[in-house]
């Protein structure tokens, strides 16, 4: 059995439209490897080719060209799929269905037996924080909320060992965020790899290890967040700077900003920094602080964005 | 075995979830009350009887006679107006399967696109079908008990009404998965079921058709497209104990339906969502 999850091999997608047979990359030799039990985000612009990446995974989508393999196994096949629990993004569940009926519907086709459903129904409900009430209430008086919910719950009952979610928390408040969350760190606490399609970047930033960023249906940055939200500068602070040192901090920092009455200065290189520490040290002024710069993954992400769009 | 149970039972729910199959339900059961309570049959002397409607009596027949000729009335009003009321639910039922956001999720589970679009085909054959067979069954048990008399050509009929459903189903089946609408579908579906019959007057339009390319048009059509003229001839004769000249229409027509379905799935198979 393979090592990774989700392995994609210049994985594909063009589309031909109209009489032209104009052609669209929507996914341009894609490859990626998602260990198993990992925690993966992919990030990009509307339109950058994530859910068409996606379809492709689950096989709703033919390849082009390239191959995806699930826990080493091709994607196509339907066995394959077994191990997958998806929430699509826009999704439309039957409205004439219950909660109830929705889980026992995709549970079978899941190969779950009846006595197997029966008892995992109400499990994934109350895990989801669905109350009896909803149990047998239709689809179509549920709110978007409780849709997102009961739409987790259908891709957790036959216990995947991959979830993928695509936008999982869309239209759901932030309590409802915040026990998603939970429910999703305890998943991965549990072994299951997590792969996530957001454009909350705040959300991805807290949850995932991993992320890769699409852009124009191609790899644009992919690593751990660590990594990629990793500063190159360092913040020097320090309180009461008497305004001689200031000038001469200032001269060879790249920046200096004064935050509560702590001046910080921010250095290119560690030497500089460790001149500046010297500096304020030889003329008695405290050190409030001393670190490594680091981004947000959102600013990583406008910034790999805008630079691809150059 | 998990998967198909659970398809043919959600497309039970989906088609009863639907008001129009309770609409076919209930016009059924409203001709069913009609014969029991008031169509009154009395048997006299053996094979001649009294009818009533609404307790008016109309002048004595032949009971031998006039019960095929009342089940072929019925069994012709199922195969066209039924049929129509039954396209037109079923176009609609085929169509939703292929919403976005729906058809992602059923594609993502462990079956086969195959089984995905058998299962609901099956699943909506059998709901039509149950219809078709309560009417017929009913009828025929009501006119059994009525007057003694439980020819088999009626309850066969249903068989062929059936037939023809499932070989306009695969039309729709197509239609659905290569334009995902339900209106095209009805549209193409009834297209075939007003030109069939006047394909069914081959002979006279030969006879009509001054050149030699539009008859071969006329010939072409008439063989590859359905024969649902022809088969309603089929189940009158049955029906009225009469001798079936030619099975061709009923073979001919299950090659257009297995092509035409067999096209649907290997579009299905190759689509993508």
């Amino acid at each position: 059995m393979s090592e990774y999850a989700i392995e994609t091999n210049g994985l594909t997608k063009i589309f031909r439209s109209g009489w032209s047979k104009r052609e669209l990359r929507a996914v341009d030799e894609i490859s990626i490897r998602v260990p198993k039990g990992s925690t993966y985000g992919l990030l990009g612009p509307n339109g950058a080719g994530k859910t068409t990446f996606v379809k492709m995974l689950l096989s709703c989508t033919h390849a082009t060209s390239g191959t995806a393999r699930v826990f080493g196994r091709d994607s196509r096949e339907p066995d394959a799929r077994r191990t997958i629990g998806y929430l699509p993004e826009n999704h439309r569940f039957p409205t004439y269905m219950t909660g109830w009926g929705m889980l026992d519907f995709y549970g079978a086709l899941s190969g779950l037996d009846a006595s197997t459903r029966r008892k995992r129904i109400p499990e994934m409900l109350a895990l989801v924080g669905l109350d009896e009430r909803a149990h047998h209430l239709r689809l179509g008086k549920y709110s978007k909320g409780m849709l997102q919910r009961v739409g987790l719950a259908q891709a957790l009952i036959h216990r995947p060992q991959l979830l993928i979610l695509d936008e999982p928390s869309d239209g759901v408040d932030p309590v409802g965020r915040k026990h998603i969350r939970e429910v999703l760190q305890n998943l991965e606490q549990q072994g299951v790899t997590i792969f996530l399609n957001s454009h909350l970047l705040a959300e991805v930033e807290l949850f995932c290890r991993e992320v890769a960023i699409i852009q124009r249906g191609k790899v644009a940055l992919a690593g751990t967040v660590q990594e990629l939200t990793q500063g190159s500068g360092y913040k020097v602070g320090s309180p009461a700077v008497p305004e001689r040192l200031q000038t001469e901090l200032r001269a060879g920092a790249r920046a200096a900003q004064s935050v509560d009455g702590t001046v910080q200065f921010l250095y290119a290189t560690r030497e500089e920094a460790n001149r500046a520490v010297d500096l304020l040290r030889a003329n008695q002024c405290e050190i409030e602080s001393l670190a490594r710069t680091r981004s947000t993954l959102e600013e990583v992400f406008m910034k790999t964005v805008e630079e691809h769009a150059a | 075995m998990i998967a198909t149970y659970a398809l043919i039972v959600d497309t039970f729910r989906e088609a009863f979830a639907r008001r129009i199959f309770w609409g076919f339900f209930g016009c059924c059961t409203a001709l069913l009350l009609f014969l029991i309570f008031i169509l009154g049959i009395d048997v006299v002397e053996g094979s001649l009887a009294t009818i009533s409607i609404f307790g008016n009596t109309l002048p004595t027949t032949n009971v031998e006679n006039l019960v095929p000729q009342t089940q072929s009335v019925i069994a012709m009003v199922l195969y066209f107006a039924g049929m129509a009321l039954a396209v037109f639910a079923s176009a609609g039922l085929v169509s939703a399967m292929f919403e976005q956001g729906r058809i992602e999720l059923l594609l993502s589970k462990p079956v086969s696109r195959l089984h995905l679009l058998l299962g609901r085909y099956v699943g909506n054959l059998l709901v039509v079908s149950a219809n078709i067979l309560y009417l017929v069954i009913g009828s025929w048990i009501v006119f059994g008990v009525k007057t003694n008399i439980w020819g088999t050509g009626f309850p066969l009929s249903s068989l062929f009404t059936i037939f023809i459903f499932a070989v306009l189903l695969a039309v729709i089946v197509l239609v659905g998965v290569l334009w995902d609408s339900g209106a095209v579908a009805i549209m193409v579906t009834f297209a075939i079921m007003i030109v069939t019959p006047i394909l069914a007057q081959k002979a006279t339009l030969e006879r009509l058709l001054s050149s030699e390319w539009s008859r071969d048009v006329v010939r072409v059509l008439y063989y590859v497209l359905p024969k649902t003229a022809d088969v309603s001839v089929i189940i009158r004769h049955l029906i009225l104990n009469q001798p079936v000249e030619s099975w061709m229409p009923v073979w001919s027509t299950a090659l257009f339906g297995a092509a035409v379905l067999g096209f649907g799935i290997w579009k299905f198979q190759r689509r993508s969502f």
